[in-house]
């Protein structure tokens, strides 16, 4: 592709997107009792998570090493990676639906990619609510650790949330895609936000030496936020990243989506659609 | 305009037995079957034809249709839109093929009508000019103003059929594939789709193809039919042609 049609083809991608937001932004309007709800019930799940460290710290001094303020900081930045990963890529939950009940059609006899349209044209604007919590707890980690908002910390944090979100959405994209083979909707989302929990708002170096390893070669969670916060912050862990640790992150995040992304196109070329 | 090539599709189904003892023993063996719902296809259509694409239940009708449309890949075979591989280059040959099924809405349903043409509008990449162009024979044709302010959800399946059609030619695509786009209209609806298909066929030539059940549409629209049973074309000729052949015939017979 010339240079000319690429930037053609990300416009158009991105005009599409922008009219989107402006849909789902739309839709909140019409039916406002919804986001009520959710700014209510949602952020208050992660503020007692959030207090549940803060308790544990208070009775034992530090987790591994780590303190209060860089706690803040971990979990604050998880839960924002966390948020928009629920804001681009929550509907990865629901693709079994979507295989068995033939909603792909639409899609394929749309001129833009399928894998796209599914994320893209649903975007989830409620996941707003979790990223406001998780602003909130960062900024206090932030604080607490005096962390320097320098231009390579700044393009740092920026890299590394683009690095984590990529790697979130391409594990939704994979577990979804399963169901093009198995022909049935497995409702994954939830557990999956458990495992995603519990090993990105904690420091991955409290976990038993194997399940790091896994967790760092095999499912690449610990890039999605202990790996680079811990070159954020200077903390040590059990292998060096050098200075490379949130550009790492990008890149799992990037090998992520095309690998998942290939699984998602060799799946669709096997799509049944739904009798009528 | 439409050529479809020595078009196959099959499909592997496991055989399940009966009850909880045939499902644990598939579990361990399995029987595939192989089903054959598109058995060697070859026609063609040509530009401004409006074609009837009929047949029973489980005919192969609408596997055909989805593999004319992007949806379906073939198992062998091929379809060509306007000279292109319609499963090779899909992105490409969408954008000159519209599609409306009578079952399910392309229309976000929680907004206006006017957003989801919108919505289309950037996702074809359609000059401003042109789709206010568009709108206004859409609104000639169907009166599709007036429905523009309407949530879809609020819609009478009427206005939705309208809203329908008039999302599937918005890109002024040079084939339109209807699928049962009648059932559950009443006559006045009826007549209006009728009326929308013959002039947007006249003004346009556009190339029509739509598989229906319905005596009307076929009556009223379809200069040509082809008939598909069993994942094979049956027959295809003119509408006169075909009720003098089929017109002393005992049904099962055929």
């Amino acid at each position: 592709m010339s240079i000319k049609k690429t930037y053609s083809t990300l416009a158009h991608y991105l005009s599409v997107t922008i009219y989107s937001i402006k849909m789902a932004l739309l839709t909140i309007v019409e039916y406002p009792s919804n986001i009520l709800g959710w700014l209510l019930s949602n952020p208050i799940q992660f503020l007692l998570g959030f207090a549940a460290i803060r308790f544990a710290v208070e009775q034992f001094g530090e987790i591994n090493g780590w303190n209060y303020g860089q706690l803040a900081f971990l979990y604050g930045i998880s839960v924002i990676s966390h948020a928009l990963s629920m804001i681009f890529f929550v509907q990865g939950w629901f693709m079994g639906f979507y295989v068995i009940e033939g909603e792909f059609d639409r899609f394929l006899t749309r001129p833009m990619s399928v894998l796209y349209q599914f994320f893209f044209t649903n975007i989830n604007v409620f996941g707003l609510t979790d990223l406001i919590p998780g602003i909130l707890v960062f900024l206090y980690g932030c604080v607490k650790t005096d962390f320097p908002f320098t231009v390579t910390n700044v393009v740092g944090i920026l890299v590394m949330l683009t690095g984590a979100v990529l790697i979130r959405g391409g594990i939704y994209i994979l577990l979804g895609s399963t169901s093009f083979w198995t022909k049935s909707a497995n409702d994954f989302g939830q557990f999956t936000q458990e495992i995603f929990d519990k090993t990105t708002m904690y420091p991955l170096s409290m976990y038993p030496e194997s399940l790091q390893l896994i967790l760092t070669f095999l499912i690449p969670i610990g890039w999605v936020s202990f790996y680079p916060t811990s070159e954020l912050l200077g903390i040590e862990h059990s292998f060096s990243t050098g200075n490379m640790g949130v550009w790492i992150t990008l890149g799992v995040g990037i090998i992520t989506m095309l690998i998942t992304g290939f699984v998602f196109q060799t799946g669709l070329k096997q799509y049944e659609s739904a009798g009528n | 305009m439409i050529t479809v090539s020595n078009l196959y599709k099959e499909y592997h189904v496991t055989q399940k037995g009966k009850g909880l003892g045939g499902t644990l023993k598939a579990l361990v063996r399995n029987e595939k079957k192989i089903i054959k719902a598109v058995n060697g296809l070859d026609f063609h259509v040509g530009k401004g034809e409006i074609v009837g694409f009929i047949g029973p239940n489980g005919s192969g009708k609408s596997t055909t249709i989805k593999m004319m449309t992007g949806i379906l890949t073939p198992t062998s075979g091929e379809v060509l839109i306007d000279g292109r591989n319609i499963t090779k280059y899909r992105k490409d040959v969408v954008r000159e093929i519209g599609v409306v099924f009578g079952q399910r809405t392309q229309l976000n349903w929680d907004l206006r009508l006017e957003e989801t043409f919108e919505l289309l509008r950037h996702i074809y990449r359609i000059d401003k000019k042109e789709y206010r162009e568009t709108l206004e024979v859409m609104n000639s044709i169907l009166g599709i103003g007036a429905l523009l302010d309407k949530p879809v959800r609020q819609m009478s399946l009427g206005q939705r059929v309208k809203g329908d059609l008039t999302a599937a030619m918005l890109h002024s695509p040079k084939v339109l594939f209807l699928d049962e786009p009648t059932i559950g209209l009443d006559f006045e609806a009826k007549y209006a789709l009728h009326e929308f298909i013959k002039e947007i066929n006249r003004v346009k030539k556009t190339t029509v193809l739509l598989t229906t059940h319905d005596l009307s549409d076929i009556q009223e629209l379809c200069e040509r039919l082809l008939i598909i049973n069993d994942g094979i074309l049956v027959d295809d000729g003119n509408l006169t042609e075909i009720t003098e052949k089929y017109r002393y015939m005992k049904p099962g017979t055929a």
